[in-house]
């Protein structure tokens, strides 16, 4: 048990490497071209991975609705977003922010397949998000800002 | 004024990057269709072959003729092009956790917070070349409240789901 709480920890670090990796390769690049080399190697890997384990093709794979494969073509947005916030608003606010969109559009997409377990728990929990959000906008003087100068401009 | 101190607290960067966020949930949505009709493997496999195709199809709109010199990037290290790897070594991470006593809410919640410390280290000391910014109190104070939201969401307003 507490290896597949390591393991489920290091996901989470891995997808904040990831992320901060894209970020890095964007500022040289752009964050689409990160976004694209994002998907090749990670397609690259998989591929090889697939070969030795299997399972690249299952059978039941047809069957599988049209939508379904748009994971893919989202997921390019959402890198290349990704990589284009994290060098502007830095780690831990990108961080909060998708994990805060995340969250409040899952409680959406599940109001409108079928009611959540639990609507207090849910409703208390969009509210607590939304009010970081607003904490985390509403921010002072150069406060987790790498330069100083300005706010007052762009407020 | 420089455009980086202006960028830094722009609503734009902000609602993009909490929009960001509604696409994960989708891409989730799509990736979980073709695991639950093939595999983890099968999904994640398809999702980076087509977002590959995506991407490309996307370049050659925007950056018609000038693509060669964009993706042949100057002067960003070979290590930056790992986020594939680091991506793809995350599926199988989770894949294995879901199918554990952990669960999906597990899953997510543990993840979750090794996102928000390794964000934390990450802005701290600059990793991977990324610009360094010392989170404040406010910053603390709104990670603090997403993260008690997000895992009223995850342990109990789903439903375990």
């Amino acid at each position: 048990m507490t290896l597949f709480i390591l393991l489920a920890c290091l996901a989470g670090v891995l997808v904040g490497v990831s992320r901060q990796l894209n970020g890095r390769l964007s500022m040289s690049t752009s964050p689409l071209v990160a976004s694209f080399w994002n998907h090749a190697v990670g397609f690259a890997i998989l591929t090889v991975l697939g070969f030795f384990v299997g399972g690249l093709l299952p059978s039941g794979a047809g069957n599988a609705p049209w939508y379904a494969y748009l994971g893919g073509p989202v997921g390019v947005i959402f890198v290349a977003a990704g990589s284009w916030a994290i060098s502007r608003i830095g780690a831990v606010n990108t961080a909060l922010l998708i994990i805060g969109g995340q969250m409040v559009s899952g409680v959406i997409l599940d109001f409108l397949q079928s009611a959540p377990a639990s609507l207090w728990a849910s409703t208390f929990g969009v509210a607590l998000i939304l009010g970081g959000m607003t904490i985390s906008r509403r921010r002072g003087k150069g406060a987790g800002t790498p330069q100083k100068a300005d706010v007052t401009l762009t407020e | 004024m420089t455009t980086e101190a202006a960028s830094s607290s722009n609503p734009a960067h902000f609602i993009a990057a909490f929009g960001t966020g509604g696409l994960l949930t989708l891409m989730v949505h799509f990736n979980g269709e073709l695991a639950h009709y093939g595999n983890a493997l099968f999904a994640s496999w398809t999702a980076h072959g087509t977002g590959t195709v995506a991407a490309i199809i996307l370049l050659l709109i925007f950056y018609r003729g000038r693509i060669s010199n964009r993706v042949k990037a100057s002067g960003a290290p070979l290590w930056a092009y790992l986020g594939g790897l680091s991506g793809a070594a995350t599926v199988i991470l989770t894949s294995t956790t879901v199918n554990s006593p952990l669960a999906l809410s597990g899953t997510l919640a543990l993840g979750l917070a090794g996102q928000v410390v390794f964000s934390v280290a990450a802005d701290r000391w600059g990793l991977f070349g990324l610009p360094k910014r010392r989170p404040d109190v406010r910053d603390m104070a709104a990670l603090g409240l997403v993260i008690s939201g997000s895992a009223l969401i995850i342990l109990f307003g789903r439903g375990g789901v």
